[in-house]
């Protein structure tokens, strides 16, 4: 167990009080032509809708962090389409924050609802066989309806991350009105590498259509299912756990009350556990969390001293704490042999998986190069990891290499940090991601 | 369709809204918004005309930096085939060209206008088109798109003046009398029909897009003096192909062109709300010109160049690979010593009450417009999709080839004009 897992009762208990107040501080009405012109302070008329609050973090530190609450959201039918199957979750709008480029400061930008009204629309994509979640940006288009027609323009999803959902597409979708929304979501082919069980797969479109009610009761549902951290932990090192991913399709909203299961959720919790659940007739939604280290076979890169953050760090938890880092982001890196199935020919196979130091959430679509040296001279200059998606390893960065041996030095340079949006308490880690200096025992 | 609500537009957000519309009704509610202007008329002379249809640039103003004005108002109109082209309907067909040529001054003050043609109006013929012109069948050319220009030929109209091209297209179909006042001799009718559910409309020129904020998508974020929806200045002359580069110089079809039309819908709303400006210029040009703060608030820093130097084309792989790649940069790749391919008369439009972009692009050959689309696109760079340009922003649902004969052959020529 981690010891900064977080013990989600612990929380409900002592934010009971503070939840309520919160979570009514912001209204939304529908069809707001007609409420709120008379100037009148916020109220909760009978047109209007509650929208929770959304605190800031006075001074958050360049790493994982608890954030302000948990979400609350309605979970609904896992669809399949083509290979992917895909699981519909719905919030209320609230903020995030994008990721362009270098992870300075001009490159992430805070996005905040332009209105009230509407839902933050996320779904998670996966493979059913090896139940991976398939964790980049595939450009998947949405485009919603109501009573059949159209409504706006059709947009792209973000690829985000976060703590409670782990990598998920996603975007606050402005909605004018109630009614019956139906949306279409269409994921186009996986351009990445797919190896192992997914090789060869993925390589068709495929087009999803699911249908929500969006009406008072159920804003007030994900609304009323917030929970509030205690203020004094917000902003610590730290995360919350993935949600409880017995989440089940129904009305029920996944996040409820320290119902079940959250304790199979923050240790070994890859996906392959979370299915074939005795819960109920719903499938279970896989949590995009990687293969913890031991995992991963061959010989395991080791951190060269005082290079890294790991060393000075304490907090992580037992396995991330033995991981280098960069940005806060824990690394797993081994060297396979040439009888790896990822390898090419007589080639080494180095895998590089970084990952979010406590949930083991895939960080994709990042650059990584490797670079090796050998008695301070030049074996390997340059070489591009490739973004890659494994039926058993999940996503990971690799390439093959003719030449490396125990003793040799590996340098991860990190081109560009993980280029997807990030839920609040992910957003000031994983930018500035200084070089790995590895080792090959 | 029904007329606009005057009283709840601007005056010009009524005339981009009629021409929108189009139709009789709409040509006469323009008409009493336009009394007071003037309109050049055009000349007796067809020879005084350019022989290449495509010759707009030098009947349409230029702004300080040099880079030439597009027209404000466009119509697509496009034809369908009555019957199997006679000489007879060539002449009406020159015949009623030529009346509007008389009618309207070749500008933007008066009337601009090319006819071109699919590769299925050429499939009826029994010769081929020659080796010069490249024109294959449209295909979807990146990702997948909903439809294709299957009808015969499209004609596009236009000018600064909505009443222009409303009139124009109006009387071409009997219903206006009068071609800027004079009357309307020879009309198209009997030899096309308008396929109604493919007319296109839009517009360009500053401040316009900001004019539509009231269509559902638009955001009021729009920058006032923003010629274009996306935000920014479109067209550097650096980045536009001359008309000699995208002209065909041998053969029969000698002084045509071949031309795209890409249509597509935009998300703004992500675009402008979500999205920093400084996301916004590394996507649509560079991260260098974000860095660097290049561009100004909608690209009027650039002048008359999209400031795409040689290194900054050549940095586009590895600028994917830090995270962010640039539209124009991208778009850059495919030029050809230094010279780009494509001479883009593209406009915004709000056709289905959601905005959008008529990708208008004129070219020595298709393969052309394939190759620049596809370097574009990036496919083959590192960048995740929605950093990759602009390509998460936009969304092609119908793209058409033509080609744009010379003048002399603008009347329903043959594939082989030489054995006709």
């Amino acid at each position: 167990m981690h010891e900064r897992d977080i013990d989600r009762r612990t929380f409900v208990r002592s934010t009971g009080a503070t939840a309520g107040a919160l979570a009514l501080a912001g209204c939304a009405g529908f069809g707001a032509d007609d409420s709120d012109e008379n100037g009148a302070d916020d109220s909760t008329g009978d047109d209007e809708l509650p929208t929770p609050a959304f605190p800031e973090v006075e001074d958050p530190p360049d790493a994982v962090y608890l954030p302000t609450h948990r979400e609350s959201m309605r979970v609904l039918e896992p669809v399949e389409a083509g290979d992917y199957t895909l699981a519909p979750m719905l919030s209320y709008p609230h903020p995030f924050w994008l990721v362009t480029g270098s992870g300075g400061e001009d490159g992430v930008q805070r996005v905040d609802p332009e209105q009230s009204g509407g839902v933050h629309l996320m779904f998670v994509v996966w493979d059913e066989e090896t139940n991976v979640v398939l964790p980049v940006d595939t450009g998947a288009e949405i485009a919603v309806s109501l009573d059949g027609e159209r409504v706006g323009s059709p947009q792209s999803a973000w690829p985000m991350i976060s703590q409670e959902m782990g990598f998920h597409f996603g975007d606050n979708v402005p909605l004018e009105e109630e009614g019956t929304y139906a949306i279409e979501v269409e994921i186009p082919p996986l351009s990445v590498r797919t190896t192992g069980d997914l090789e060869g797969r993925f390589t068709e479109s495929a087009t999803a259509t699911f249908e929500f009610e969006y009406d008072r009761e159920f804003m007030l549902e994900v609304t009323d299912g917030v929970e509030y951290l205690d203020e004094a932990e917000w902003g610590e090192p730290g995360a919350l756990e993935p949600m409880a991913h017995g989440a089940h399709a129904d009305d029920e909203h996944g996040d409820g009350d320290g119902d079940d299961g959250d304790h199979d959720h923050d240790g070994d919790g890859h996906g392959d556990e979370h299915d074939h659940g005795d819960h109920d007739h719903h499938a279970a939604i896989p949590y995009s969390a990687l293969p913890p280290a031991e995992a991963y076979p061959g010989t395991h890169l080791e951190p060269v001293d005082d290079s890294n953050e790991s060393s000075s760090r304490d907090d992580g938890g037992p396995e991330a704490d033995d991981l280098p880092r960069s940005g806060d982001a824990a690394f797993v890196a081994t060297l396979l042999e040439s009888d790896s199935r990822l390898a090419d020919g007589e080639d080494y196979y180095v895998l590089v998986s970084p990952r979010t130091p406590y949930n083991r959430v895939p960080l994709a679509d990042m650059s990584l190069r490797a670079a090796v040296e050998r008695d301070g001279e030049t074996v390997t200059d340059d070489a591009t990891l490739e973004q890659t998606i494994d039926g058993e390893y999940d996503l990971h960065y690799g390439t093959s290499l003719a030449d490396v041996r125990s003793g040799d030095s590996v340098a991860i340079q990190i081109e560009s940090p993980p280029q997807v949006a990030r839920h609040q308490g992910y957003e000031t880690a994983f930018l500035e991601m200084p070089p790995i200096e590895l080792r090959v025992p | 369709m029904t007329l606009p609500d005057r009283s709840a537009l601007s005056r010009r957000d009524y005339l981009r809204s009629l021409v929108a519309v189009g139709g009789a009704s709409a040509l006469a509610a323009c008409t009493s918004e336009g009394d007071d202007v003037e309109i050049p008329s055009g000349t007796d002379d067809p020879d005084s005309l350019p022989e290449r249809q495509h010759a707009w640039n030098d009947a349409l103003t230029r702004d300080d930096d040099g880079n030439v004005r597009p027209p404000e108002h466009h119509v697509l109109v496009a034809l369908s085939l009555v019957d199997d082209p006679t000489d007879e309907a060539r002449e009406r067909v020159e015949a009623a060209l030529q009346e509007l040529e008389r009618a309207y001054e070749w500008s933007n003050e008066g009337l601009l206008f090319t006819l071109g043609y699919t590769p299925a109006y050429f499939d009826r013929f029994d010769g081929s088109l020659p080796d010069e012109v490249d024109l294959p069948e449209p295909r979807a050319v990146i990702g997948h798109v909903d439809a294709f220009d299957e009808f015969d030929a499209l004609l596009h109209l236009a000018s600064d003046h909505s009443q222009v091209v409303l009139e124009a297209e109006e009387g071409l179909f009997g219903e206006a009398d009068e071609f800027n006042g004079q009357e309307i001799e020879t009309d198209l009718m009997d030899v096309f029909e308008r396929v109604d559910d493919h007319r296109r409309t839009g517009f360009v020129g500053p401040g316009l897009p900001a004019e539509h904020t009231d269509i559902s998508g638009v955001p009021d974020s729009v920058p006032e003096d923003a010629p274009f929806f996306m935000g920014f200045r479109s067209g550097f002359a650096e980045s536009q192909a001359t008309e000699d580069r995208v002209t065909i110089e041998d053969g029969p079809f000698a002084g045509a062109t071949t031309q795209h039309v890409e249509s597509m819908t935009i998300q703004l709303r992500t675009w402008l709300e979500q999205d920093s400006h400084y996301q916004r210029v590394a996507k649509m040009f560079s991260p260098e010109h974000a860095d660097e703060d290049l561009t100004g608030d909608i690209g009027e820093a650039l002048g008359g160049s999209s400031g795409l130097t040689d290194e900054r084309i050549e940095a586009t792989e590895s600028d994917a690979r830090g995270g962010v790649v640039g539209h124009a940069q991208k778009a850059a790749r495919a030029r050809e010593d230094g010279d780009p391919l494509l001479l883009r008369r593209d406009f915004n439009t709000v056709d289905g009450d959601t905005p959008g972009l008529h990708f208008l692009s004129l070219q020595a050959g298709i393969e052309e417009f394939v190759r620049v689309r596809e370097a574009m696109e990036g496919d083959d760079l590192d960048a995740p999709n929605a950093n990759n340009g602009i390509r998460s922003y936009i969304f092609p649902n119908q793209r058409g080839n033509y080609l744009v004969p010379p003048r002399s052959l603008r009347a329903l020529p043959a594939a082989a004009p030489d054995e006709a």
